[in-house]
């Protein structure tokens, strides 16, 4: 059963919606130096998107204002996560969910490739055994 | 077993980008900066799961519950999987003897590295017999556990603070954690229950910095308990516009204004849930439209009545009537007082004559 | 005793005491002022325009003629705070609950940003009041330690109930508690202190009045 099927009126909007808080606008200059910072030294950041007072509706916005960009990258682990280039390459929204599919947290990431989407060389050299088993098990069929 | 946190995960299934991203959001809901997220990943990744014993006291399970019934599986209950709970009465499968040998292997073993939990009050009534856990009492138990312990977590109002078992007249003799253990570092995590990420903050910070998190003058962590429910209430721009439900179904409860005079003690409570919210993240009781019963705080269950507003009287006053009739009393007592005197002067007046205002000679 | 505990014996048993020893001492001195009668007036009473025991209530609340002028302070600071005490403490929201709460009456509330604006006003009020009382000489001279005392526990209850609503100085739960503990002082000082002109005021205007009316002098 879903809510729909409840006959809900929502009496009142809760308070702070539609309207903007003003809180995202400067948001955008912080953005705007740490893609500097990432420029010069190569030093990546992040913003914490649910640890800052923003409505849903200053979120939209800043989605909104952000864009697009050409990747987007989808990520299966305990739920799935995003992690979306904008239109200003080099900044990507990242918003993970857990398995009910909730959102658990959102960063803005200021970075050429999202941290996350490496693989660590550990589970490289792991993912190293697993081919190397896949070789030696194929040559065994052959024989 | 005790081996890197990382490779116990791994063998568990969980992948090194499912445990970042628990990272992450960890670090975003204990208030850390982001880049703390990644250095708790790799901290923790190294980390030897510490051992863990869980003492249950004075308490109806309802903490445990609050952890362990989360929707599953959790970020909260994947932290069950980085520590070694080696103790846990309710949780446990030994029982009896096994267990108690369970605990006492882990305090031997793990001897002043441990981590103590404890929920549930401590009662010293009748030389503690009101609660005994294997013949032995609870404030043995306690005394015996946390002095070999690194630090204590007091987890629940009762843990922490007493509780309900320590309300007026306290039949128990029931007390706190840190009435009893006094040279070991305390964590109060109070609540009645508790949110369960608060609980998972302060392990993960143990994990992550080998320290206990920053606490408040009252033991508690401050980066869930720095503020107060009504100043991070998103009903709090009603209260001041002084807009207040009056009972629980009229239009102001409807339209989800203030609870403040239907007893809402968020002013004076300090906790996360307007921000961490419950059953993860779906509501919490102000957005639920009842007021908070500040449950976080110590002898909440004795500050006048849940459905009391804080600025009305705790009690009935008692004296008012007892007062009137004095000082009604003493007024008419006054009044005739006032009125012998004045029929005494009355009475004793003597008209002043003109020998008596010459100067004597 | 921790802050939420001095809270709940000041919400609770404090306010049982204060209000108790407030009502006994009003009722008492009510009492005993109004048993006490005066000597029947024998003479035959004379009439005058503007002269009665109620014109004398409402012109002794304006100035004189030139002492507007005279001691601006005195009379401007003096209207200021004891509007706005009456406005903070029948108008602002928790205090008409406390009220409606002992008594069954109730009525609407200001916002609490006015109520807040009001409270500062008042202060101001009073510390200039204070400052005026200090510096000038014949008001120092007339002063005595219940001018000081009286204006201290009025002072107190309006800074402690801004301060806990501004989250200023201690935690608001303290802040709280000991706002109502100065309320409960100034309940228990106020009947046996010049502060009783609260109730014998216009009841005294009132008498002078009438008295004065009856010699045919509007007063």
């Amino acid at each position: 059963m879903t809510l729909d099927v409840i006959p809900i009126h929502v009496a009142n909007q809760p308070p702070g919606e539609p309207g903007l808080s003003g809180n995202a606008p400067p948001l955008l200059r912080e953005v705007a130096e740490q893609v500097r910072r990432l420029l010069e030294s190569g030093e990546p950041s992040a913003i914490d998107l649910s640890a800052l007072p923003l409505t849903s509706a200053d979120l939209d916005w800043l989605q909104e204002k952000l864009g697009a960009g050409e990747i987007a990258v989808t990520l299966q682990a305990g739920g799935e996560s995003t992690l979306d280039e904008t239109a200003c390459p080099g900044v990507w929204w990242v918003t993970h969910r857990n398995e009910q599919g909730a959102v658990t947290s959102q960063f803005i990431e200021v970075a050429f490739v999202p941290e996350l989407v490496k693989a660590h060389p550990e589970d490289v050299a792991i993912g190293l055994e697993t081919l190397a088993f896949m070789i030696s098990d194929h040559q065994g069929d052959a024989d | 077993m005790q081996g890197p946190l990382i490779d116990t995960l791994a063998r568990q299934g969980v992948s090194r980008r499912t445990f970042l991203k628990y990272c992450a959001t960890l670090a975003s809901m204990m208030a850390l900066p982001p880049a703390a997220g990644r250095a708790m990943a790799e901290a923790m990744a190294a980390a030897r799961r510490p051992s863990v014993i869980w003492l249950p006291f004075q308490e109806c399970t309802g903490c445990t519950e609050s952890f362990t019934r989360s929707h599953s599986p959790t970020l909260e209950g994947m932290i069950f999987d980085m520590i070694s709970l080696d103790y846990q009465e309710t949780l446990m499968a030994a029982a009896g003897h096994q267990a108690e040998e369970a605990r006492h292997t882990a305090m031997r073993d793990n001897a002043g590295k441990y981590l103590l939990i404890v929920d549930g009050s401590i009662p010293l009534g009748v030389d503690g017999a009101y609660s005994c856990i294997g013949g032995r009492s609870n404030v043995d138990l306690l005394q015996e556990a946390a002095a070999g312990a690194a630090a204590v977590i007091a987890v629940g109002t009762c843990a922490a603070y007493g509780g309900i078992p320590k309300a007026n007249p306290n039949p128990t003799g029931a007390v706190s954690v840190s009435d009893i253990v006094k040279d070991k570092p305390i964590v109060n995590i109070p609540g009645c229950p508790p949110i369960p990420v608060v609980m998972t903050g302060v392990l993960a910070h143990y994990l992550t910095f080998g320290s206990l998190p920053e606490l408040d003058d009252k033991g508690r962590p401050k980066a869930f308990f720095g503020e107060t429910i009504h100043d991070r209430c998103y009903r709090r721009p009603f209260y001041d516009q002084g807009k207040f439900a009056k009972t629980f179904d009229d239009e102001g409860a409807r339209r989800g204004w203030c609870l403040f005079e239907l007893g809402c003690k968020g002013p004076v409570t300090y906790n996360a849930c307007a921000t961490v919210k419950w059953n993860g993240g779906t509501s919490w009781p102000v957005e639920s439209g009842h007021g908070c019963l500040g449950c976080s705080e110590p002898d909440f269950w004795d500050a006048g009545g849940f459905y009391k507003a804080l600025s009305v009287p705790a009690d009935p006053l008692g004296f008012t009537a007892a007062a009137a009739m004095v000082g009604a009393g003493a007024g008419v007592a006054g009044g005739f007082a006032n009125r012998a005197k004045k029929s005494t002067a009355k009475k004793t007046h003597e008209p002043v004559t003109l020998d008596d205002l010459e100067v004597p000679k | 005793m921790n802050e939420l505990q001095l809270l709940t014996w000041a919400r609770g048993p404090g306010l049982d005491i204060a209000v108790g020893i407030f009502v006994l001492g009003v009722l008492w001195r009510l009492i005993e002022i109004y048993t006490l009668g005066r000597k029947k007036d024998l003479a035959a009473p004379r009439r005058a325009a503007g002269a009665s025991g109620l014109h004398t209530v409402f012109r002794r609340s304006l100035a004189p003629p030139g002492m507007l002028k005279r001691s601006p302070v005195s009379y401007i600071g003096g209207y200021t705070f004891h509007i706005g005490l009456a406005i903070i403490v029948f108008l602002g929201a928790p205090h008409i609950l406390l009220i409606s709460n002992l008594t069954g009456l109730s009525w609407p509330a200001l916002p609490a940003q006015l109520i807040d604006l009001v409270a500062v006003v008042t202060m101001a009020a009073m510390l200039v009041m204070l400052f005026d009382r200090i510096t000038k000489p014949a008001k120092r001279f007339l002063s005595t330690f219940e001018d000081w005392f009286t204006w201290t526990v009025t002072f107190l209850p309006v800074l402690t109930g801004w301060l806990a609503v501004q989250h200023l100085l201690l935690p608001y739960t303290t802040m709280l508690a000991l706002h109502i503990l100065s309320a409960e002082i100034l309940l228990i000082v106020l009947p046996f202190t010049k502060l009783f002109h609260a109730f014998t005021l216009f009841g005294s205007r009132w008498y002078n009045g009438s008295a004065n009316a009856r010699k045919g002098v509007p007063v």
